[in-house]
């Protein structure tokens, strides 16, 4: 080989220096969590023995949940409280899909004036704030326990999250239909009606399936403060260690939340099938209602 | 067979609905009316609500109690701290349970469904249910707290970062397989790079998302604020609740907008 043309020999076996910034970011971040994992640990009040013997007690209490209580646990109608749980699950859902598809028309950008729109957002970032525990202690309190207690509970929560989730599909939409109509003489309920609603209803539809699952799981937990459903049985035979008894009512309710999330996703997927919601959007939608916030 | 054409005011004909539309439209209607009579829904009970006396006795709020340092501040701080702990646990552990629950990088079948079925099972058990199994293992307090959401955040992180990892881009793993490294160096510097940026994402999210468990934790006996909401709901102090819930909301928002601007940052 001629090195004639070759003017730099040298630059093949010499790397490129390693840019500093990426490196300053990267100790910056590792101390800021070192420092604030350090400061968590104080407050947590942790002993080293304390510490050590966490893992084998709780490994000695998952032990003497098998073999799982079943026939005893039936004898106490588990099945029951976890179909009560579901009951108040889609219920609650039902309660916010209903309150939440007007609203949320009423708080998107593109199809709201300001006046309307702010206040609408500022609702719904409001009821997201607090728990729904913590409204379902509230109604708990004032109405007296029971199953009702906790659907309204969910029901005002997923107010919020619906409200936000379905609003931004609103926004999406194609503004096409929307002038149509108006070039048509509609006033502004047909343009909702017969522009925004058919493009919006599968996404929104499959926000309500999605809420349906997130709220089975939070129903089952406000039984464990009285507002009826699963949670009640869990605590009450865990305050008595019945051990056998907890491993099947955690069982029998791992099967009913695994079963309707797969149910939900078979039916979501069908509706969501030749819309717009592509591959991807899975995780922006998983994420947006565990926090009910939206990745967009 | 012709369409006579130009008719005027004559219009298409509306698609019939399909049968497993109308099929599920009945059931779900019918799902509901049953549920409806299975949870006792009354519309009574707005009234009962309205007219309730109990509302009077969350007005006025005891400013003076709420904002004492010991009652509210401290219980929050630990909250904090608990959300803080259980998120830097859940999100380190979840780095590598993630590269084995996806196809893409799993070093193989095995370990791909156990940990795919260990981790579909225990997302499948709402946080509070750990938050209590933990607090009759371990004992009440905000230890409890922080290991249940540790477990907890791992699974929802693993769940949210292993879709991530079997979208990458599968090239620079085969490059590296390619060049001879082995499967550990070659998922670290084939893999990695490129999705550890949605990870430091995700990690904001669960870190918020434990923020705001943590504020209920205290419910079951776990740690936090919520310890002081059951306390102050047992002696009925509704006015306390209430003054603590509006600090609880301002620490929800201003956490929100300080999350929302750093996603953007990173995005």
């Amino acid at each position: 080989m001629t090195d004639t043309t070759s003017t730099e020999p040298d630059t093949s076996t010499q790397r490129p220096a390693r840019p500093v910034a990426p490196r300053v970011w990267k100790w910056a971040i590792s101390a800021v969590i070192l420092v604030a994992a350090t400061w968590s640990i104080t407050g947590l009040d942790v002993s080293i023995d304390r510490l050590t013997s966490a893992p084998g007690d709780a490994w000695n209490i998952l032990k003497r949940m098998w073999p799982p209580a079943f026939a005893e646990e039936i004898d106490r109608g588990v099945i029951g409280k976890v179909l009560e749980s579901v009951y108040i699950a889609w219920i609650g859902t039902v309660i916010g899909a209903v309150i939440s598809l007007p609203l949320s028309f009423l708080a998107a950008s593109n199809v709201s004036p300001v006046w309307i729109r702010l206040p609408m957002r500022q609702l719904f970032n409001a009821i997201r704030a607090v728990p729904e525990l913590i409204v379902a202690m509230i109604i708990l309190a004032v109405t007296g326990l029971g199953p009702w207690a906790g659907a309204l509970a969910i029901g005002i929560h997923s107010v919020g999250t619906l409200g936000k989730l379905s609003s931004e599909a609103v926004e999406s939409i194609d503004a096409g239909p929307i002038e149509a109509v108006e070039a048509a003489g509609g006033r502004w309920i047909s343009s909702m009606r017969w522009a925004v609603f058919p493009q919006v209803l599968p996404t929104v539809v499959s926000y309500w399936l999605f809420r349906f699952e997130i709220n089975v799981r939070a129903s089952a937990v406000l039984g464990m403060i009285g507002a009826g459903g699963v949670g009640s049985e869990l605590v009450s035979q865990l305050n008595f260690r019945n051990f056998p008894e907890v491993g099947a009512v955690l069982f029998v309710t791992v099967v009913a939340v695994v079963s309707i999330d797969t149910l939900s996703a078979m039916v979501r997927r069908r509706i969501i099938q030749g819309g717009t919601g592509g591959e991807g959007s899975r995780n922006d939608e998983a994420l947006a209602d565990l926090t009910g916030i939206s990745l967009r | 067979m012709t369409q006579p054409v130009g008719e005027v005011g004559q219009r298409p004909t509306k698609p019939r609905p399909k049968l497993t539309v109308v099929l599920g439209l009945v059931a779900a209607v019918v799902f509901t009316l049953y549920s409806a009579q299975q949870v006792d829904m009354r519309v009574s009970t707005f009234v009962d609500m309205w007219t309730n006396p109990l509302w009077e006795k969350f007005w006025p709020i005891e400013w003076d109690w709420v904002l004492d340092r010991s009652h509210v501040i401290d219980p929050l701080i630990e909250t904090f701290q608990i959300g803080i702990i259980s998120a830097v646990i859940g999100c380190s552990l979840a780095l590598p349970v993630s590269f084995a629950m996806s196809r893409l990088t799993a070093p193989n079948r095995g370990v791909y469904y156990v940990t795919k079925a260990v981790m579909n099972v225990v997302r499948a058990v709402p946080d509070l249910f750990w938050a209590k199994l933990l607090v009759t293992a371990v004992g009440v307090g905000a230890f409890a707290g922080a290991w249940a959401l540790s477990i907890f955040s791992l699974a929802v992180m693993v769940k949210l970062f292993s879709e991530e990892v079997d979208s990458a881009d599968p090239r620079p793993l085969e490059a590296a397989k390619a060049a001879g490294g082995r499967h550990l160096p070659s998922v670290a510097t084939g893999v990695l790079p490129t999705v550890f940026p949605a990870y430091v994402a995700y990690s904001l999210y669960v870190l918020e998302l434990n923020i705001r468990a943590s504020l209920v934790l205290g419910l079951v006996g776990a740690g936090g604020i919520g310890r002081v909401i059951e306390a102050q709901r047992g002696a009925f102090q509704f006015d306390r609740i209430l003054g603590i819930l509006v600090i609880i909301f301002a620490v929800v928002f201003i956490l929100e907008q300080i999350s929302v601007a750093l996603r953007r940052r990173l995005v």
